[in-house]
């Protein structure tokens, strides 16, 4: 093979690569967090935007390899004599300055109208906030004047509804999110339904979200947030209209303790020795029957845990890391098409499908699942506050009995 | 190697070093040490120029050195140096009788000259041509003195205009005095730059004048005193002191409102006179009840519309210890804020509202004086 | 200047003592040959092989560091570094790699090239540049002591607050990076002071600014803007060492700090870094493509005026790495427009390469194989950028693998690809030995195909939405079918290893060279039928760098004394001298008298007190006194010292000779 050709093949190899990656890259379904596979109209609009960028970048780029190659191949030194020693023609060099100058004031226009729109957050039919804290995200709904929720009004008492992992939001509503974090910066990122947000400490940040589909929109914590970035991830569940009004009149249900006698009435009791201290179930009252109330900034530095009143109607746990659901199950969901996925979401997890090896390993011993920092010596710049959930010493029967009692919350 | 007067230098540094020692633990007396250790630090550094310098040493055999010998030098020249040791040595006695601060001006006088004294010394008799010999003493004590020089004069300075700037009445004076003084060293600066030609003299009558005018201007001042200085107080401390009336306090004429200002706050709330407004996105002009997370320090801006001063004042119920003592303050509220004015209020909320509820209670933004509230739900 | 100091007249001459004897103990070093002529050397040729020689030393380091991240990532659930151990490698292969390896490397050749290539004996201050040296050696040290002393910095090279701070970070880590960088940040503002001073001042007589070698052009910008921004970083770096050793809250939100501040901060310097990083090796590639295709740079003028403008606009494009944090529409549009516009000097500098091969008699050496690619490779990055300077669609692909493939493919398929273009193209001038083209071919072409391997798949996975910095990855996420993250992961890491392959070829081809069986003749006079002046002299060059300094008529002056015009149109260029011939002309002109600067020991000594203080910092405040009174005495050491050590002129003072003493203030 001679020099010319092998460049010529690897150029070809270069273009191709460039292409499939450019074109097909967007006929692929099959990445939860595709990025060109867009199911809202905010991810649309940066999906209309981008992909004829892409395509004009590729062709730039096929241009730019096609005159290598010509130059590789026709003048490859055959003894010619030695060429002439100009700079070069000033037009020619002013044309290639105002080719891609125009060009770019080309891509610009739209780019900056879009910029625009996605920060638009005027007429929100639905408003969540949103905190990020090391390693998980929590979601919580504020109640506006007249009770409702997320423009839902509840069946029975408002209330407060907090929680993590999967952030349920209704179809076809204009979902504005408000979010900040209690440590360090978080991106909340949930790329079929649209780009990236970072949240910042003490800057409340805003971002849209508007779901065309109920599913289930996979995301990822993509900021660097410290040792265990890679286990931050979220989902946003999309439902529709009556499956989310039933969502919320569920999550507002009053606490019902386990029948006495029953494991998770043991559960209940372990409960709160072992985890309210950090993780709050509303409602819950202990002997005396005083309300248990969680002091989470005693014992976290974030200074929050997972609320866990409604823990088994997610689907994952741990910051959305481990699934709640056997795999089987799981599929179930993910895989529904759009009318049954709401039913199959809000049946929430059962015994059967419960994934209780994940569930009963974290219990065991959750820093060997997730790194948290929590070794005694890495808690001296914290003064002993943990990062995450830390090694507990649970029996096998307590552990028992809070799976029993955790499968309660719904 | 060393030479006869260096190792009577490295001999005394040495004893004296032994001698602090000795004292320091027997007699465990500050005084005696610390003078004894200043008399090592000195020997040794004599010894250490000594050495390095090297004193003119000539040996009788060495009869090639004779015409550079010191005893072939011309003699010693005027100099300002004795002047200034014996000044230094009167300093050290005269403040170890009465101020320290005296005491250790005179160490530094008596150093400063016994150094350029040996430096003199040692240059004058580096050979036979008094140019090379300046040179020389310019080449060692240079390094030395224009670092020493520079921070002294710039010390000098910086302290002048500093009492110049807090002799003046107002602060706003002190910006136009800045920017005056600013203005005319730029001004002579351009003038500096853009003249081709300039001589030496002019430059530093110019510079020379500038200082002394600073000097002067800095003794006038410092004489006159100082005007009063603000104490400074923040809105926390108001919260302490549980005043967050509607009456004026010291603090609210005192911290600052400048700084007050912050972007991306969780909730704007807007005072109209009667009513406490939230705006927050994607919530806008709704009243009554607000939103704000648990355990996380939260910007919330105040906006005062109203026509008169109000202040924001958030009732937190704090919990209560079994002997009855809270937790936190009872309130925290911003400084009284003018009309059209705004200020920023950093809250964090380490209980549930639920739990407040027990207690038949509830986090609210009130403003002082008026009927305007917010109820906030922490979830 | 209205202040004009004159030269002192008179001689100064003493009548018996000169000033070496009399100021006794400091006497300069004197040693040509030994490890101590390294140690104690001011010769630009020396400190630039000793860059050299240590930026590939942590470019193999940050090499492995990057193969231990590849081989975690090559499946699933990764088992080979804990999340800790990963995020100290991806931190450190960072910093290594820009901080330790890119940036020396082209300080390497700035040194070695800027005085050879504008007819110069030396820089401006050669104490300053050695000093520059042991800097840049003893901070990338100290950095590296952190891996043996409680974990090395975990925070990512960007460094964002809160993160770095100590609840987040209780290791030393980020102590030792931040003072390290620090350290490393001296000898960047030193080196580029000294070579901003050469060059303005030291060129040969006859090179006018536009007359002047485009290598030295590019290295000027680039200096420039090191001057610019390391003050930047230090103060960052000033604010971190405060927040983390003394407890101040300028990153502490509930003091009422805003962590964006870190963010700006960083990323004014942390953008011009970028260009800090590719423009000398579009300066190299801008020496090499006129070689190998025997015409003159294409729109040489505009060349250098696109990198000056590079420069200038290089500092207003910082946010567009803050796009997702959150900034507000109006700043977010007129950085996305700004970064948009810095597309087009850059777009400059790709046509007027492909115009010089254009018409050419092109010659593929490996250098010029490695320019070539540094062409098609620096394409593909630079369009992937544009597709990020849209600000909606870099939401989408920020932080991601979509950027991680964009900046490999800009600073290895740029940066690194000029970086060996200009190592084969020099390398006789430099060790007067040449490196075996055939290896060199191989060198090429795996290093080019384990590049696309490596960092090509990285587009896929990026924009199948895997994010960056994460120590493991999922089945979960990864989807099914031709664009599943497992397989382009795997493919990434095989190509990581292929690449890395392709670099060991290099340093085995280096070995053959110079210490095999079948070690390499020495070099020709002017192998590749050069065009600059750096070539105008031996190969490797004498100490004195010119037997006479040159006078300089033309841009490409060697060239054209090599060839003439036979006719009146620029294209009847015939060869009417040889480069032995040239030289030979040179050399029976040779100057009498040159003084070159003497060795010293002082910018090795003040540079080594410079870690002490560091170490201070992290463990005892005493150890600052120490570095500090070392570094005082250094100083003083370094102000006394006599100009020159009479004993190390190249040749004795003769009667008559012009003398061409060197300035030594530095």
């Amino acid at each position: 093979m001679t020099e010319s050709s092998t460049l010529r093949s690897r150029l070809r190899t270069a273009a191709l690569a460039l292409t499939a990656a450019v074109v097909l890259a967007s006929c692929a379904q099959d990445a939860p967090q595709d990025t060109w596979d867009p199911a809202g109209s905010e991810a649309q609009k940066i999906h209309d935007l981008q992909w004829p960028i892409f395509l004009i970048a590729g062709i730039v780029g096929l241009i730019v390899f096609a005159v290598v190659a010509v130059c590789v191949v026709k003048f490859k030194d055959r003894g010619q004599p030695i060429p002439e020693q100009t700079h070069g023609k000033a037009w020619l060099e002013y044309l290639f300055i105002a080719l891609p100058a125009v060009l770019l004031a080309g891509i610009a226009v739209p780019s900056v109208a879009v910029i625009i729109e996605l920060n638009d957050t005027d007429n929100a039919d639905c408003v969540v906030n949103v905190t990020g804290q090391q390693w998980w995200w929590e979601y919580d709904y504020p109640i506006a004047g007249d009770g409702s929720i997320c423009g839902y009004m509840p069946s029975g008492e408002s209330g407060s509804i907090v929680t993590s992992g999967q952030m349920v939001i209704p179809t076809d509503a204009k979902v504005v999110i408000r979010g900040t974090s209690r440590d360090v910066i978080h991106s909340f990122w949930v790329p079929r339904l649209n780009g990236k947000r970072d949240m910042v400490p003490g800057r409340l940040h805003t971002w849209n979200f508007h779901a065309d589909r109920p599913g289930i929109y996979a995301g990822q914590c993509a900021e660097f947030c410290g040792l265990s970035h890679a286990n931050m991830r979220m989902e946003i569940v999309a439902l529709d209209p009556v499956d989310f009004q039933a969502w919320i009149d569920n999550q507002l249900e009053p606490y019902q303790s386990p029948e006495d006698g029953t494991l998770a009435a043991d559960g209940e009791a372990e409960f709160i020795a072992q985890c309210a201290r950090c993780h709050q179930v509303d409602g819950l009252t202990d002997a005396d029957g005083e309300l248990v109330v969680a002091h989470p900034e005693d014992q976290v530095y974030s200074g929050a845990a997972p609320n866990l009143t409604n823990f088994a109607t997610r689907n994952t746990f741990a910051g959305a890391t481990w699934d709640l659901l056997t795999e089987e199950c799981r599929d179930d969901v993910w895989e529904a098409d759009p009318e049954n996925f709401g039913e199959r979401y809000l049946a929430g997890v059962d015994r059967d499908c419960l994934n209780a090896i994940d569930l009963r390993a974290w219990l065991r011993d959750a820093p060997a699942m997730k790194p948290m920092y929590t070794e005694p010596e890495q808690l001296e710049a914290t003064d002993g506050l943990v990062r995450g959930m830390p090694y507990l010493a649970l029996s096998e029967d307590q552990i028992d009995s809070l799976v029993a009692y955790l499968l309660e919350r719904k | 190697m060393f030479t006869t007067g260096t190792k009577l230098l490295i001999g005394s540094a040495g004893l004296a070093w032994l001698a602090a020692a000795v004292y320091g633990v027997a007699q465990e007396g500050a005084l005696g040490t610390i003078g004894l250790i200043s008399a090592a630090v000195a020997l040794s550094l004599l010894a250490g120029v000594n050495a390095f310098v090297r004193d003119s040493n000539v040996s009788a055999t060495d009869t090639e050195a004779f015409d550079t010998s010191a005893a072939a030098q011309a003699t010693a020249r005027r100099s300002l140096w004795p002047l200034l040791t014996g000044i230094g040595l009167t300093m050290l006695a005269l403040g170890m009788a009465t101020l320290p601060a005296i005491f250790v001006l005179g160490l530094i006088a008596l150093g400063a000259g016994l150094i350029e004294w040996l430096v003199q010394g040692w240059s004058e008799r580096a050979s036979a041509d008094r140019a090379f010999n300046d040179q020389a003493r310019e080449v060692v004590a240079d390094p030395l003195e224009l670092p020493v020089a520079g921070a002294i004069l710039f010390a000098i300075i910086v302290y002048a205009f500093s009492r110049v700037m807090l002799g003046m009445s107002t602060k706003s004076a002190t910006v136009v005095v800045f920017s005056v003084v600013a203005a005319i060293i730029l001004a002579l600066g351009v003038l500096v730059a853009l003249k081709r030609r300039i001589s030496v003299p002019v430059v530093t009558g110019v510079f020379s004048i500038g200082l002394l005018a600073i000097v002067a201007g800095g003794a006038i001042a410092g004489l006159n005193g100082e005007r009063d200085i603000e104490v400074h107080e923040t809105t926390a401390d108001l919260a302490e002191a549980n005043r967050c009336g509607t009456e004026e306090t010291e603090a609210d004429s005192h911290a600052s409102q400048t700084v007050a200002a912050k972007s991306n706050p969780a909730a704007t709330l807007i005072y109209d006179g009667s009513e406490l407004e939230i705006d927050e996105v994607g919530d806008d002009g709704q009243v009554g009840t607000i939103t704000l997370p648990r355990s996380n320090p939260t910007n919330v801006m105040f906006l005062n519309e109203s026509e008169g001063e109000a202040r924001l004042v958030l009732e937190l119920h704090p919990a209560v210890d079994a002997d009855g003592v809270a937790a936190g303050p009872e309130r925290i509220c911003t400084t009284l804020v003018e009309d059209g004015g705004r200020q920023i209020m950093t809250v964090e909320f380490d209980r549930p509202s639920f739990a407040l509820e027990a207690e038949g209670v509830n986090y609210e933004f009130v403003v002082a004086g008026s009927d305007a509230a917010v109820e906030v739900i922490v979830p | 200047m209205a202040l004009i100091e004159r030269p002192r007249t008179g001689d100064l001459t003493p009548a018996v003592a000169t000033p070496e004897a009399t100021y006794g103990a400091f006497r300069r070093p004197v040693h040509s040959t030994g490890w101590k002529s390294w140690l104690f050397t001011i010769d630009h040729k020396k400190i630039g092989i000793m860059y050299g020689v240590t930026a590939l030393f942590f470019f193999l380091v940050g090499g492995l560091e990057a193969l231990l991240i590849r081989a975690q990532l090559a499946g699933p659930n990764g088992t080979i570094l804990s999340a800790d151990m990963y995020n100290q490698m991806f931190t450190m292969h960072a910093t290594t790699m820009v901080f330790l390896f890119v940036m020396p490397m082209a300080a390497a050749f700035a040194n070695y090239l800027i005085p050879l290539q504008i007819g110069a004996r030396d820089v401006a201050f050669p104490r300053i540049n050695a000093f520059s040296f042991w800097c840049f050696l003893f901070g990338a040290i100290f950095i590296n002591t952190s891996w043996l002393l409680g974990g090395a910095a975990d925070g990512g090279w960007f460094m964002y607050a809160p993160n770095s701070s100590v609840p987040f970070s209780p290791t030393n880590g980020i102590d030792f990076w931040g003072l390290g960088i620090q350290i490393t940040g001296v000898a960047s503002l030193t080196g580029a002071i000294n070579l901003i001073v050469t060059v303005i001042n030291m060129r040969a007589p006859g090179m006018t600014f536009m007359k002047m070698p485009i290598f030295t052009w590019m290295a000027f910008v680039v200096q420039f803007l090191l001057v610019f921004a390391i003050p930047v970083i230090t103060v960052a770096l000033f604010l971190l060492m405060f927040q983390r050793s003394f407890d101040a809250t300028f990153f502490t939100v509930e003091a009422g700090a805003d962590p964006l501040l870190w963010q700006h901060l960083f990323w004014i310097f942390g953008h011009p870094e970028v260009y800090i990083l590719i423009l000398p090796s579009f300066g190299i590639v801008s020496e090499v493509l006129p070689v190998f295709s025997k015409k003159p740079l294409f729109g040489y003028p505009l060349v250098v005026f696109s990198g000056a403008a590079i420069g200038f606009v290089g500092w207003g494009v910082w946010a567009h790495h803050m796009f997702a944090s959150g900034l507000g529409p109006i700043s977010v549009a007129v950085f996305s427009v700004a970064t948009m516009a810095i597309a087009i000097p850059t777009g400059v500098k790709i046509v007027n390469w492909t115009m010089t091969m254009w018409g050419g008699k092109l010659v593929f050496s490996t250098a010029m194989l490695f320019a070539i690619g540094l062409i098609v490779q620096f394409t593909i990055g630079g369009l992937s950028g544009v597709t990020h300077a849209v600000a909606p669609s870099d939401t989408q692909q920020t932080d991601t693998y979509y950027i991680v493939a964009h900046f490999h493919y800009v600073l290895f398929g740029g940066a690194v690809l000029g970086i060996f273009a200009g190592l084969y193209y020099w390398w006789p001038k430099i060790f007067g030995r040449m490196l075996s083209e055939t290896l060199g071919k191989w060198n090429f072409w795996l290093m080019v195909i384990g590049l696309n391997m490596a960092f090509g798949p990285m587009h896929i996975i990026g924009l199948q939405g895997q994010p960056r910095r994460m120590y493991v990855w999922t089945e979960a996420r990864a989807g099914e079918g031709f664009f599943n993250l497992g397989f382009w992961n795997l493919i990434s890491s095989i190509g990581a290893f292929v690449l890395g392959f392709g670099v060991l070829i290099f340093f085995y081809n280096v070995w053959r060279t110079h210490f095999g069986r079948h070690k390499a003749p020495p070099a020709p006079l002017d192998p590749w039928d050069a065009r600059s002046l750096e070539w105008m002299t031996t190969n490797p060059p004498k100490e004195i760098n010119f037997d006479r300094t040159p006078v300089v008529s033309h841009l490409d002056e060697f060239f054209h004394r090599k060839y003439e015009d036979r006719g009146d149109d620029h294209a009847g260029y015939e060869p009417v001298a040889t480069a032995e011939e040239v030289l030979a002309i040179e050399e029976a002109n040779a100057d009498d008298d040159v003084h070159l600067p003497s060795p010293s020991y002082w910018p090795i000594i003040l540079a080594f007190a410079l870690p002490i203080m560091a170490y201070g910092v992290i463990y005892n405040i005493l150890l600052i006194a120490v570095g500090g009174i070392i570094v005082l005495l250094a100083m003083f050491g370094w102000a006394l010292e006599p100009a020159t050590a009479p004993d190390s002129d190249y040749d004795p003072p003769s009667d008559g000779g012009t003398d061409l003493e060197l300035p030594t203030h530095g």
